[in-house]
């Protein structure tokens, strides 16, 4: 990673955290717990789609950190890393598979993933199989904002500058 | 190997849609139960009361928790809900009404949690004891 990169990452992570956060203080559009919109991963899209995972995951898991100590509480940071893990994992791959095309698919994969690591979090944490009931709501809700989010991901991509 | 993953852009949109709808068919057929249930509710893992729906409705009473959280419970029409609480999220009073089972309600703060069962079923649900929700996230 070239020293140059760190002002762009920190800028990156910045704008994720910032995005996080404002999206904390929209109302919960369902009543149904874990479900939101999930706009900083649209960061993340962008990021992993234009520069290295390794840069993604970098910038993922600092704005994991400050967003946890800054926002959350502790446990968040669990549920958090639980779900940024994953859904990294599972939209570096569906990149490859699709060679950075497609990026609402990504998103779509990433978002599903992300709620799975949440829910397995829960799961852990709660001692209590009865989580998996908000698995067909936390699925579908996922891939869904996950779709939306990798079409924000490729709007937002284009306006950036041509390298790679 | 480029000849080969032409096709991954497919499999990748089947499997979402595969998930999606089995998630979709799961919210839209759940408690597609048979009539009668009981609505057990417990608190920090310890169930506390079970109230059978079908049978006249208690009237509308109060549970203190331990963070002085309390939750308003009405049962009416054969449905169980949380119709008020302080806590600061109100997450348990948009949780609505449960008629049928499938998912709790729960209010973290106060560890709540509301599950219908079949009044034919086993009294003792999968709760173990160490289901209390013990930790809150916002």
């Amino acid at each position: 990673m070239q020293i140059r990169k760190l002002p762009v990452l920190a800028l990156y992570t910045t704008l994720s955290l910032a995005i996080f956060a404002a999206e904390s203080l929209l109302p919960p559009l369902v009543p149904i717990p874990g479900i939101k919109l999930g706009l900083a991963n649209i960061i993340t899209l962008v990021v992993l789609r234009h520069d290295s995972p390794q840069e993604a995951a970098l910038v993922l898991t600092a704005r994991i950190l400050l967003s946890s100590f800054l926002f959350g509480q502790l446990v968040s940071l669990f549920y958090s890393l639980a779900g940024g893990i994953l859904s990294l994992a599972a939209m570096y791959l569906t990149n490859r598979c699709l060679h950075k095309k497609m990026p609402f698919l990504t998103g779509a994969m990433g978002g599903l993933f992300h709620n799975i690591g949440q829910l397995l979090a829960a799961r852990l944490l709660l001692s209590s199989s009865a989580v998996w009931a908000y698995f067909p709501f936390l699925g579908l809700g996922g891939i869904l904002t996950g779709f939306f989010t990798g079409l924000c991901a490729h709007y937002a991509g284009r306006l950036l500058p041509r390298r790679s | 190997m480029h000849r080969h993953y032409a096709k991954a852009p497919f499999f990748i949109t089947a499997f979402l849609l595969a998930v999606a709808l089995c998630c979709l068919a799961a919210i839209l057929t759940t408690g597609s139960g048979t009539g009668t249930f009981v609505a057990d509710v417990y608190q920090n893992g310890e169930l506390i009361l079970s109230i059978p729906l079908d049978q006249d409705p208690p009237k509308p009473f109060l549970i203190q928790g331990e963070n002085h959280c309390f939750n308003q419970i009405t049962v009416q029409d054969g449905a169980i809900g949380i119709t008020a609480a302080d806590c600061p999220d109100q997450l348990c009073v948009h949780q609505g009404f449960l008629r049928t089972p499938g998912l709790p309600i729960t209010c973290l703060p106060n560890r709540l949690v509301i599950l219908l069962r079949n009044a034919a079923s086993d009294s003792s649900q999968e709760l173990t004891g160490s289901q209390v929700p013990d930790m809150v996230t916002y």
